[in-house]
């Protein structure tokens, strides 16, 4: 197997161009922390991203940072720490900008600081065919041409490579908690109610975890609301959050993904090892391997309108089928037309 | 060649004859939009169901005419101005509120309904739409999705995109396609995130599941005046700096203060050389936490005074000045051209008086009333078309705008959108391979042009693989287009 490590977005032009005379197949790699996701497929290489990990540009007045997407996550994470800010992926420190981009692995903060995809500005790409791109703006509100920076954020590295971003920032919040209550998903859907603007409501098969953050009286007026309702909380500040991931270690877990009022239709098939993030709908689930209980699950969720790939371990996607299938066909078509981005890897056979 | 009498008997037949318009009056009408060009269209169809968009598509294909979807008419750019041998399929008959589901906070609606209907009819749910363009008591959610919509309070809740989870869009063979999810993640590119802002060329959008945002519990208002425009500018970077996102940054400049005054009476300093609107929300200790932080930078930006919006009426009277801003300009001069660049915050001094300079050389009133926290400039040129060569300087005035808008490392378009007004200067922010590469992506949605053609994408721009045999062809969209499109 080849391993390719451009060190310039230019050797990444290069490389393509040379898997497409040759007929190879490559497999985009950052930092593996999110290869899981996507069907099995066969590749001849891996193209690593990881040595593609300059910053570009920061200004923190601008509360925009341009990087290469081969940076790691807790590299950016002090580089914006620093000014103040961050860009709230929560993802491992040794996963990769373009990484959890590519896997649309948004924050378990997103009920208030929104999915992932809505943080990209700009994307520069090398497409299958060795085409150098670029879509977006440096700048935060734009409606200029075709949003293609959007398309590949959840690609899996099947239309283009990622080889570097503006992201639109945050604030670090200048205070954070976390409250343990006890209770099921209606306990968590009642601190959910009750506590305007919480980052984050987790339910597990042990309790509730509410995440606030903010100004430090914001977080105080929201613990008091949150015992009107939940009188016997506990809390703790700077928690990590999730604290409690009681999916972790199994070998499968999959990521479901449902309106948010039906995500209590899942735990009975869900097992013991799950959490989920209430008002947004996603339910992580740990698994010993992917057999019936995937089977289960999948179907539970399809029926719900939504879909369940595996996050970690061998699973899949899943094969829930992808709209407009030949709109997905030409995108394919135009961007990779040798099939050199890891063909079969993505939704719906693409 | 169209058969345009065909296809209006066949619209007749499907949707009434009392939707389908073929008069002179009509189709001058609606061969324009709120922009400056004027083009013109064979048929008008207003479609009650989702079941009539698809009949308009499928019409239109079957007789060789081209679809142009249409909201309210409010665009700004040209996007909605058919050209051609087109069908305008205007939704505004489709305002229905289909569902709204409180505890999944998404809505179901029709494309036609008002975004103003649309927050109203949120908030006894405790909930509002965060996009507020200032076309919202006109504008349409279609619309606002084909525009990726903006507004004052995008600052901190993000433009329509954010806040659109899916939307059934009817593509141009006829077929209908939910994209994106009410499920927070879905099978498949992100095709919805292609459609929003698309400006009506890949589709018609037939029904829109938008994010319910929650009512902020508390809201402060606050307006502060200067004397130089330097101290605005940098008052809005240093809020920005100093780690508060309010929910909005509003500026406008003395010329648009005297004539929104003379209109709202909200009590504007019409001796200021420019006045921020600063509103702040969330929980009340959140609103007072960042209250204070944006009072102290306005201070230390040499702020003359500070008016604190007393109760929701004072709130609503400020709010009202800068909403109406666009059509109290019509006291200056019976025209305008507006432009809406975004630049980087950290720019804002250079290119407000880069702009000044500008309309100066050119003899031409310019005013600035802008979202300033997003970067988002809307220079207003004032003038009166009937004298002549004036036109012709507003014209030249504008490219010059958008040049140092781009220089200054801007983006062409902030809310607008491209339509055809700014069609022509896409190659000053994109490469021929960047332009290639959206014509793919379009070419992938409608490989044979038939929507809403020339629009966007430069002549000339067109994807190797999908030549498209409508409106990518250089020569015959030359020969389209109408007059007053300088582009």
């Amino acid at each position: 197997m080849d391993l390719i490590h451009p060190h310039a977005k230019a050797d990444v032009v290069d490389a393509l161009a040379e898997a497409n005379a040759k007929h190879e197949r490559l497999l985009v790699v950052g930092g593996r922390r999110h290869i899981d996701k996507g069907e099995p497929c066969e590749v001849d290489g891996e193209l690593w991203t990881t040595m593609l990990d300059r910053l570009v540009a920061y200004d923190p007045a601008e509360m925009i940072a341009v990087v290469e997407a081969g940076m790691r996550i807790g590299d950016l994470n002090r580089l914006l720490a620093e000014g103040g800010q961050e860009w709230p992926s929560d993802a491992p420190e040794d996963a990769t900008v373009g990484g959890v981009l590519a896997a649309a692995a948004s924050s378990p903060r997103r009920l208030k600081v929104g999915p992932v995809r809505d943080s990209v500005l700009e994307v520069e790409m090398v497409s299958g065919d060795g085409r150098f791109v670029k879509s977006g703006a440096r700048v935060v509100k734009s409606v200029t041409g075709y949003d293609l920076h959007k398309l590949v954020v959840g690609s899996l590295g099947t239309l283009a490579v990622i080889v570097q971003v503006a992201l639109k920032l945050r604030p670090l919040p200048k205070a954070r908690r976390t409250l343990f209550a006890p209770g099921w998903l209606s306990a968590g859907e009642e601190l959910l109610g009750a506590v305007p603007g919480a980052a984050g409501v987790l339910a597990t098969p042990g309790g509730i975890e509410v995440r606030l953050e903010g100004w430090p009286e914001e977080v105080e007026e929201q613990t008091a609301l949150a015992r009107e309702v939940a009188p016997g909380l506990r809390t703790e500040d700077d928690a990590r959050f999730p604290a409690e991931r009681p999916w972790e270690d199994a070998p499968v877990v999959v990521e479901a993904a449902v309106p948010p009022s039906a995500l209590e239709h899942l735990p009975v098939v869900a097992g013991e090892r799950w959490g989920a993030l209430l008002g947004v709908g996603l339910m992580w689930v740990g698994l010993d391997e992917p057999g019936e209980g995937l089977r289960e699950l999948r179907a539970r969720v399809a029926e719900l309108g939504g879909v369940a790939p595996a996050i970690v371990g061998p699973g899949g996607l899943g094969a829930e089928p992808v709209p407009a299938a030949a709109v997905h066909r030409r995108l394919r078509a135009a961007f990779d037309p040798n099939g050199v981005l890891a063909p079969g890897r993505f939704w719906g056979g693409n | 060649m169209a058969d345009v009498e065909a296809a209006r008997r066949a619209l007749e037949e499907a949707l009434g004859p009392a939707e389908v318009l073929s008069d002179p009056l009509a189709l001058t009408l609606y061969g324009r939009d709120a922009s400056m060009v004027e083009g013109g269209c064979a048929l008008v169809a207003f479609p009650r169901s989702l079941d009539h968009i698809v009949a308009c598509v499928r019409i239109a294909a079957e007789h060789g005419l081209t679809v142009v979807p249409r909201g309210a008419g409010t665009g700004l750019a040209g996007g909605a101005t058919p050209i051609g041998d087109a069908l305008v399929v205007a939704t505004t008959k489709m305002t229905r509120i289909i569902g709204v589901s409180p505890r999944d906070r998404f809505a179901w609606v029709e494309p036609g309904v008002v975004n103003l209907d649309l927050a109203s009819a949120l908030e006894p749910h405790g909930f509002t739409f965060a996009p507020d363009p200032s076309s919202q008591q006109t504008s349409s959610i279609g619309g606002n999705v084909s525009t990726n919509a903006g507004g004052p309070h995008c600052l901190a809740y993000g433009v329509t995109s954010n806040h659109v989870l899916a939307l059934d869009l009817v593509l141009p063979d006829g077929s209908l396609e939910r994209l994106g999810s009410e499920a927070p993640e879905f099978a498949g590119y992100d095709l919805r995130a292609a459609v929003v802002g698309a400006e009506g060329t890949l589709g018609v959008v037939a029904a829109v599941c938008v994010r319910l945002t929650p009512l902020p519990r508390a809201i402060r208002t606050m307006l502060f005046d200067f004397s130089t425009v330097e101290d605005c500018a940098a008052t809005v970077s240093a809020i920005i700096a100093s780690g508060v996102v309010p929910a909005a940054v509003e500026m406008m400049d003395r010329g648009i203060v005297v004539a929104v005054e003379n209109f709202a009476h909200a009590g504007y300093p019409t001796d200021a050389a420019a006045v921020l609107i600063v509103e702040v929300d969330g929980s009340p200790a959140a609103v007072d936490a960042q209250a204070r932080v944006v009072e102290e930078a306005a201070r230390a930006n040499a702020v003359r005074s500070v008016r604190v919006a007393a109760d929701p009426a004072e709130r609503a009277l400020l709010w009202k000045g800068r909403k109406s801003a666009f059509g109290a300009v019509a006291q200056i001069a019976p025209h305008y051209h507006l432009h809406d660049c975004t630049v980087p915050r950290m720019k804002l001094v250079e290119v407000l008086t880069g702009v000044y300079a500008i309309a100066e050389r050119y003899g031409i009133v310019v005013t600035q009333v802008f979202h300033a926290g997003d970067g988002n400039l809307h220079p207003l040129l004032s003038f009166d078309r009937r004298v002549p060569g004036t036109l012709e300087r507003v014209l030249l005035a504008s490219e010059e705008i958008v040049r140092l808008c781009v220089e200054a490392g801007g983006a062409l378009s902030g809310e607008h959108g491209i339509g055809l007004e700014k069609r022509d200067f896409m190659p000053l922010v994109f490469s021929a391979e960047d332009l290639a590469s959206q014509a793919c992506l379009r070419a992938a949605f409608d490989p044979e042009g038939r929507m809403n053609p020339h629009k966007v994408l430069p002549a000339g721009a067109r994807c190797g693989d999908f030549a498209m045999l409508r409106g990518g062809d250089a020569a015959e969209a030359a020969a389209n287009l109408p007059e007053g499109s300088w582009i």
